[in-house]
């Protein structure tokens, strides 16, 4: 029904003009930009001018050198890290979303959503202003009494990365979560509570299992936003907290190598590709039994 | 009941508390202190003044980044909008070819980092020798915003009766009129809300805009090279202003895209 809804060109040659004119802006722009830069990763630098001979030194660079395994994998494990946190925050909030109706659910979920077109830039910014060594969190504890000095445990260092990662991008997790849970028929609870479960049991062993696709793409979806962003680092991080994409932007910065920036990043667009598929991984196998 | 069931609504109510407090706290401290002095890297809470707000209609660089980002706003709505309605009605057209590749190249910068994408428009400007410009930042917009323009329109697209384009096509409309009478009025409050939501997206872009801008900034790289500097009252203002402008573009676009029972608040279920 939907497949036929566009007009229909009125001779034979108007099919291939649609195709070309369609393909032309995704292909000039979004594809060949892209196999550039995959070619990029192939050259090297040569006293700040670039050699356009295909070489594997790049990523013979990458995988041999000290510095930059360490960085990529401690990156992995903190966006890994980020996605957890996420998912642990967001899926109370999800679940709370499903118990309200009309116009509260409504107007929760839009307060949800308002953070997530808000600028990222900002968002960073008011999350430093709370970490930092004058901020707000060490001023509450200190007036409370709790540490007699500022505490350093939050500043300028990786934990203060994963801490502003993990503020920034729960809404993102929200969403994915929220959509499983209110997937789940009602029929299925109704019929572990008259086959005598508790709310405790239903909720670990129906609910709990059946949002289990929209958790994992939750995790994935952080993992990928988490693992790519280098402004929050930047901004956060300090001198400690060097991640995986600061390391790439500075290549294209101030260590001038850009192919060896673009070999890095082909190995991030792999790492989110695979992210990509395992948190997609769940849903289309359920969707086969379903 | 047993106390544990009696006990989950209040947990569940609490974690949302502390999860909106955590999303909405930190926004309210620039707010606050922006109508306040800063004095030697403290904030003088004696005298509330719009001092910091007076100033940024005199600062030069921030008004000249306003204008660069409206018009690559502008600039990336009219193009994203014009691209997505046509790939949206090619998608759904029934001889199109390759349409589940075409789709996948317009995900992909939406589906990957904005830093790959960033620098794959970097070297390919730099390899076709097209300058870094006013320009370079709305190719960059757009490429980035289309996936969800492309996705918002063709979701209405598909949810419209295919009956509605036959009856057209029966009075003996042509294929051109058929679109401008028919489809069009049918698609425009999707298009507007896919409008709103790509001038914001493209209003807050940072990454994308720091790889691929020339000498101009936007008003997002602008802020971004401000923060860096330090916390200071003209930041917290504009930051006062940002946050109301695209809170409200964002409610703006929900009541377009919502569907209308959802906004009336009606029971589903």
């Amino acid at each position: 029904m939907s497949e036929s809804i566009a007009p229909a060109g009125p001779n034979r040659l108007t099919p291939w003009l649609a195709s070309f004119a369609a393909f032309v802006v995704p292909f000039g722009f979004v594809l060949a930009p892209m196999a550039l830069f995959l070619v990029y990763s192939f050259f090297s630098v040569d006293h700040g001018s670039i050699v356009f001979s295909p070489t594997l030194s790049n990523y013979i660079r990458f995988f041999t050198d000290p510095v930059f395994l360490p960085i990529f994998w401690r990156t992995c494990l903190l966006c890994f890290t980020v996605a957890l946190l996420c998912v642990l925050f967001a899926f109370p909030v999800a679940y709370f979303l499903t118990t309200l109706r009309g116009r509260s659910r409504y107007m929760l979920l839009v307060l949800l959503l308002v953070p997530l077109l808000m600028s990222y830039v900002i968002k960073i910014y008011a999350v430093r202003s709370i970490l930092g060594g004058n901020g707000m969190l060490n001023r509450a504890l200190l007036a409370t009494g709790l540490i007699d000095k500022p505490s350093m445990l939050f500043v300028f260092n990786l934990n203060a990365v994963l801490l502003t990662l993990t503020v920034l991008l729960i809404p993102f997790a929200v969403l994915p979560i929220f959509l499983s849970l209110e997937r789940i028929p009602k029929a299925l609870r109704h019929a572990s509570a008259d086959l005598g479960a508790t709310n405790a049991q239903t909720f670990w062993r129906v609910t709990v299992p059946l949002s289990l696709p929209g958790t994992l793409s939750a995790m994935s979806f952080v993992f990928v936003l988490a693992i790519g962003d280098f402004l929050t680092p930047q901004m956060v991080g300090g001198q400690s907290g060097f991640t995986f994409g600061r390391i790439i932007y500075s290549q294209f910065g101030t260590a001038f190598n850009w192919p060896f920036g673009a070999a890095l990043s082909v190995i991030l667009a792999a790492v989110v590709i695979l992210a990509i598929r395992l948190g997609g991984r769940v849903e289309s196998s359920r969707g086969r039994i379903q | 009941m047993r106390l544990a069931d009696r006990a989950a609504p209040a947990l569940l109510i609490t974690l949302t508390l502390f999860v909106f407090i955590l999303l909405y706290g930190p926004l309210m401290v620039p707010i606050v202190s922006s109508f306040f002095t800063v004095s030697h890297g403290a904030v003088d809470w004696s005298q509330p003044t719009t001092a910091a707000y007076a100033d940024l209609t005199q600062n030069d660089s921030v008004l000249a980044a306003l204008w660069t980002t409206l018009v690559v706003g502008a600039g990336a709505v009219v193009l994203s909008v014009a691209l997505g309605t046509g790939l949206a009605l090619y998608y759904a057209s029934p001889r199109a070819r390759g349409r589940q590749f075409l789709q996948f190249i317009i995900f992909l910068p939406f589906l990957m980092p904005p830093i790959i994408t960033g620098l794959a428009l970097l070297i390919f400007f730099r390899q076709v020798e097209f300058e870094r410009s006013l320009l370079t930042i709305i190719i960059g917009h757009t490429v980035f915003v289309l996936a969800l323009v492309y996705r918002t329109i063709l979701t209405r697209l598909q949810s419209l009766s295919g009956s509605l384009v036959e009856a057209s096509y029966d009075l003996g409309a042509s294929g051109w009129q058929t679109f401008r009478l028919v489809l069009l009025p049918n698609l425009s409050s999707a298009m507007v809300g896919a409008a709103i939501l790509a001038f914001a997206l493209s209003f807050d872009e940072t990454m994308i805009t720091l790889l691929v801008t020339g000498t101009q900034s936007t008003l997002s790289v602008r802020l971004w090279a401000m923060m860096r500097l330090g916390f200071t009252p003209d930041i917290n203002a504009l930051v006062a202003l940002v946050l109301l402008f695209t809170t409200v573009l964002c409610l703006v676009a929900v009541r377009f895209l919502m569907p209308a029972s959802a906004v009336a608040g009606s029971d589903d279920d």
